[in-house]
């Protein structure tokens, strides 16, 4: 593929193909925590090789895990489900994601999408054959959502709204009374409401995340998804789920056997000891996150440069307009001259040539060094005008 | 209020029998479960020390999305070798296992055509891949005197009607039974004469004694020919849940990008046990096989004896027996589990894993 011609997804693994030819990079592109798996979980990986490798798992995955899973999003987010019918496990949120947007939207249908919001919503409706409605947010407004412009989006088509709380790549995060106004809304014209609760343990200064499925009247019609990936550093074992009224997950869970059959049991067993072990380690990088995204919102603020403020998640979305070029070449140049990855907004969504997504998932050394090469680089574009 | 758009999905999904097949299990749930069509041994110690050492150094991340770069070389050697399929480790995609294989191959590969040749009998997987998002489906007649599989007659009927893509198992998932050698290049012929493509599961070919004949090593077609299967069977890796795709170049792309949209990457662990067992595969097969040959021809034995009717398979991790239509829950009444041929298209058969309670569950049969 030409370099000119990639976009969206396909944009996005070409750098990080470039990225890792250079020694010296620093990655503030892929959504990869550094922190690796803690140890805990590892040890119950290797006893589950020795001791559960034959175990049996259904395609909608081991009991003792959906329990777990079930214990979780009561205790987290206020969702009341029954382990046995309303707990999916998946291979990874993205599979999740998959199965959620297949579940619900048919050719012609339309869901409703905040944008920007992560790509592979696109691509999964897509494959499906629904069709993408966009309600913009913008930086100004720290990419809020309005509910009345969600409303006024709304067709006879319309069957679905996304909510990605916090959001990929804009890191907001949904209010309650906003969130309640959303639900609102999909009950009275009718929509299946798709909630992307990954980032749900990332939430910044006195901002609150709300799970729409906790809400009254919220959980019937609501697909909730979350991942092991994010919060305990597990991006490799591809392990999440989904949570949903009994009826729905039937359908879900013949979506699953359909597309992969389970989900590793070694990976199963090391969920299992995620979510019942010590939480510790998900707190110390709770932590580390909300000290590195003071630190990035500081340079990026000495830099004069403008972001929507980050509530939750771990990137910021962060405005280059001022440069006067395209996000995909400003990140193609950060890059070759300056050897640091970081996402073009242009790969989220095509109204966003002038962001660039920065994540904070490095050590704190290197987002200084990462932040003062990226200047470097911006200074020269500027310059060249 | 009840939701009517709710209702709608509901609806939908009732209306769809594909997406509903049963499937048999895919591990065994206990001594007495024959119904997978897997081999259940123990992980090896090496293996599990391989996987742990790629966990504990940190491979506790996302990897590429068609796979390790050591993985997919190992598949690509290992097909080379035993199935002459001339491929390289760009070839290769790892997957979830094989009903991801069979969900990418069918999906993607199949948006490039206007139909789909099935089985008329074949492993309810496909159905249930195929009940995702609907295909055009022509179905190929099979032959109940070799083992279901589709005759080559009905073959040729469908690629002449112009269909231009075929979805085919050898060994069967039902029987065992494999195409032939001189089977399998007149199809390759066929195919190569008219461009047409084919997917290939070949998941079952390991436990034939000698192998089995791929239609990816045919000159005839090496260009159209994706193959799909399980990574190393019999290592003890059925509930890590990995497999392979190796497809022609062109096709590599299209179903690379759509394994990340769906998954991102195969589970690193899984990736580094399949690694290691590639390297014990080559020792630790052929005295297995040994061992189900000697297991297989015993319970041939105790069928005839009981006057089962037996069907010819090659592979031998299997046996498949013509069967009233009682016959499964006769056996689950005696506390086995079996594949219900019904589920596969061919409702007097049933089908069972090779193993030592294999003999003792025919008795339930009598
Ligand atoms: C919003 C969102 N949902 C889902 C995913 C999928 O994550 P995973 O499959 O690694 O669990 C991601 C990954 O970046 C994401 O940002």
């Amino acid at each position: 593929m030409s370099k000119k011609k990639a976009q969206g997804t396909n944009l996005l693994y070409q750098l990080i193909g470039e990225a890792r030819s250079y020694d010296d990079v620093i990655i503030m592109g892929r959504g990869d925590p550094d922190f690796d798996t803690p140890a805990h979980i590892v040890a119950a990986a290797k006893n589950a090789m020795v001791n559960h490798h034959a175990d049996y798992t259904p395609p909608e995955g081991l009991l003792a895990l959906r329990e777990a899973i079930a214990e979780r999003v009561k205790r987290v987010n206020n969702i009341d489900v029954d382990p046995v019918t309303e707990v999916v496990v998946t291979n990874g949120g993205q599979e999740a994601l998959f199965l959620m947007v297949l579940a619900v939207l048919s050719p012609g249908d339309e869901m409703i999408v905040p944008e920007p919001n992560y790509n592979t919503y696109a691509d999964s409706l897509a494959f499906a054959g629904g069709v993408k409605v966009e309600v913009q947010t913008y930086a100004e407004t720290d990419f809020r959502a309005d509910p009345a412009d969600v409303a006024a989006a709304i067709t006879d088509r319309s069957r679905a709204l996304l909510l990605v709380s916090p959001n990929n790549p804009a890191a907001s995060v949904i209010s309650p009374p906003d969130m309640q106004a959303m639900l609102d809304i999909a009950i009275s014209k009718d929509l299946i409401i798709l909630a992307d609760d990954i980032y749900d343990l990332f939430v910044y200064d006195d901002f609150e995340h709300v799970s729409p499925a906790s809400l009254p009247g919220g959980k019937e019609r609501t697909l909730t998804l979350n991942a092991l990936s994010k919060a305990y550093s597990m991006t490799g074992w591809r392990l999440g789920w989904i949570v949903g009224p009994a009826d729905m997950m039937a359908r879900v869970k013949e979506l699953k056997a359909a597309i992969s059959g389970g989900a590793s049991v070694i990976s199963q067993h090391a969920g299992i000891a995620a979510l019942t072990g010590p939480q510790d380690a998900v707190e110390m990088m709770a932590e580390a996150y909300r000290r590195r995204r003071r630190l990035v919102l500081d340079a990026l603020d000495a830099m004069g440069m403008k972001y929507g403020l980050p509530q939750g998640g771990q990137f910021v979305f962060a405005d280059i307009g001022f440069t006067g070029m395209d996000s995909g070449e400003v990140a193609q140049r950060i890059l070759t001259e300056q050897h640091v990855l970081a996402y073009p907004g242009s790969a989220f969504s095509k109204d966003r040539k002038d962001y660039l997504r920065m994540t904070f998932l490095q050590p704190e050394d290197q987002l200084i060094e990462g932040l003062e090469r990226m200047k470097v680089a911006m200074l020269n574009m500027m310059a060249e005008r | 209020m009840a939701s009517q758009t709710k209702a709608e999905i509901l609806a939908r999904h009732d209306a769809n029998a594909a997406l509903k097949t049963p499937l048999p299990g895919q591990i065994t749930r206990h001594a007495k479960d024959l119904g997978a069509d897997g081999v259940f041994s123990p992980l090896d110690e090496r293996i599990i020390a391989a996987a742990s050492e790629a966990l504990e150094a940190g491979q506790t991340h996302y990897v590429d999305v068609p796979g390790i770069e050591p993985l997919r070389e190992a598949i690509a050697d290992y097909l080379n070798t035993s199935f002459s399929a001339p491929c390289q480790s760009g070839n290769i995609i790892v997957t979830a296992g094989l009903q991801e294989s069979r969900f990418l191959t069918i999906q993607k590969i199949g948006e490039n055509f206007d139909s789909i040749g099935i089985p008329a009998v074949a492993h309810p997987g496909l159905q249930k891949a195929l009940g995702v998002r609907a295909r055009n489906v022509v179905s190929l007649a099979v032959d109940p005197h070799r083992g279901y599989l589709p005759a080559l007659d009905a073959i040729a009927d469908a690629v002449a009607g112009g269909c231009r893509l075929l979805y085919l198992e050898s060994p069967s998932r039902l029987s065992g039974a494999a195409y032939t050698s001189d089977e399998v290049a007149a199809i390759g012929q066929l195919l190569g004469e008219s461009g047409a493509s084919a997917i290939w599961d070949q998941g079952l070919a390991p436990w034939v004694e000698g192998g089995c004949r791929s239609l990816a090593s045919t000159e005839e077609s090496p260009a159209q020919v994706t193959a799909i299967g399980e990574a190393f069977p019999g290592m003890g890796l059925a509930s890590w849940f990995i497999g392979y795709i190796a497809a022609p170049d062109d096709q590599i792309p299209a179903m690379q990008s759509q394994k990340q949209i769906m998954a991102i990457c195969t589970s690193t662990a899984a990736q580094y046990a399949a690694l290691e067992a590639s390297s014990l595969f080559p020792a630790a097969h052929p005295p297995r096989l040994a061992q189900l040959k000697r297991l297989k021809s015993y319970i041939a034995e105790s069928a005839r004896d009981l006057n089962l009717d037996a069907i010819a398979g090659d592979a031998l991790n299997i046996i498949a027996l013509q069967a009233s239509g009682g016959a499964a829950a006769k056996l689950r009444a005696a506390g086995f589990d079996c594949a219900d041929g019904a589920d596969f298209g061919a409702p007097a058969v049933i089908r069972l894993n090779v193993n030592t309670t294999t003999a003792e569950a025919l008795q339930a049969l009598r």
